[in-house]
């Protein structure tokens, strides 16, 4: 499991230096926000900041939503056909049903 | 030569991943390979993730990665609301509180509830590092900022117990 990202993330992430080590690598954070459009140019030092525990919570609702799902099936390992389903099933992740059923799909 | 004979590999663009190690390349059906700095660390993911089961649940490579994909649709999604409300707006900086706003406007209400303590917390404490500094010289703050490199590395192998303390003094379980 490729684990240097997780030191180099935080090392170089250090957009502000004063608030500690977070759970997210800042800089990667803040390339994916500047991929995202062209009009976004100019990202303020807190944004990376915000979006490291927005993430957090994101990825804690969805981890919960599909594990109520892998538990039905009486399996204990998560997978990605229940971050799938959980994602079918929740309205506020329709966002991403085009990018779960793309990388899954032959279970519909 | 062309390709049409036998292998089709650039033509479908998929099987892309002949060389691909492990983890290293997420390459979906679609033919979309997404580029590792284009994602967060798939560890990282991994102990969040981790974080909200059971101590006896497992979970599969493919979830992590696929759960990866999603964070960075997330935070696509969301800048995009972000930065198109800075723009009417006619502003060039999406900040904080622009993000807060678009992930309320988005349906994400009560992240964006729990972010707008954050945010407020990070802003108060950056002002009192402001003024700490300004003042006698607080050795603590200047080890903290000098420092910050080896200081994370450091808090980092023991299982960000520093970090998680700080967050919840900051907000809420989720």
């Amino acid at each position: 499991m490729r684990q240097a990202g997780t030191y180099s993330g935080i090392v170089s992430g250090g957009i502000s230096g004063k608030t500690g080590p977070h759970l997210l690598p800042l800089a990667r954070i803040k390339k994916i926000m500047k991929r995202s459009g062209e009009e976004v140019k100019m990202i303020s030092g807190e944004s990376p900041i915000v979006f490291s525990k927005a993430c957090e919570l994101f990825i804690k609702e969805l981890t919960q939503r599909s594990w109520m799902v892998t538990i039905k099936g009486k399996t204990r390992t998560l997978s990605k056909e229940d971050v799938a389903s959980a994602v079918m099933a929740t309205d506020l992740f329709d966002f991403l049903v085009n990018l779960v059923s793309d990388s899954g799909g032959t279970h519909l | 030569m062309s390709d049409n004979i036998g292998i089709n590999l650039d033509r479908e663009g998929l099987e892309y991943n002949f060389a691909a190690p492990a983890g290293g390349v997420a390459s979906g059906e679609d033919g979309i390979i997404k580029e590792q700095d284009q994602l967060l660390p798939i560890a990282n993911v991994g102990r969040i993730m981790k974080q909200i089961l059971p101590p006896n649940a497992k979970i599969s490579k493919e979830a992590k990665e696929t759960m990866q994909e999603c964070v960075s649709e997330f935070i696509s999604f969301v800048t995009g609301e972000a930065s198109d409300k800075c723009h009417k707006e006619k502003r060039k900086t999406v900040n904080g509180d622009d993000i807060c706003c678009a992930l309320a406007t988005l349906g994400f209400d009560n992240f964006a509830d729990h972010l707008k303590r954050y945010l407020h917390r990070y802003r108060e404490q950056e002002g009192e590092r402001g003024s700490l500094n300004r003042a006698a010289g607080n050795h603590e703050e200047k080890e903290e900022t000098s420092n910050y490199g080896s200081a994370a590395v450091q808090s980092t192998p023991l299982k960000s117990n520093g970090v998680e303390r700080r967050v919840s003094a900051l907000a809420r379980p989720f």
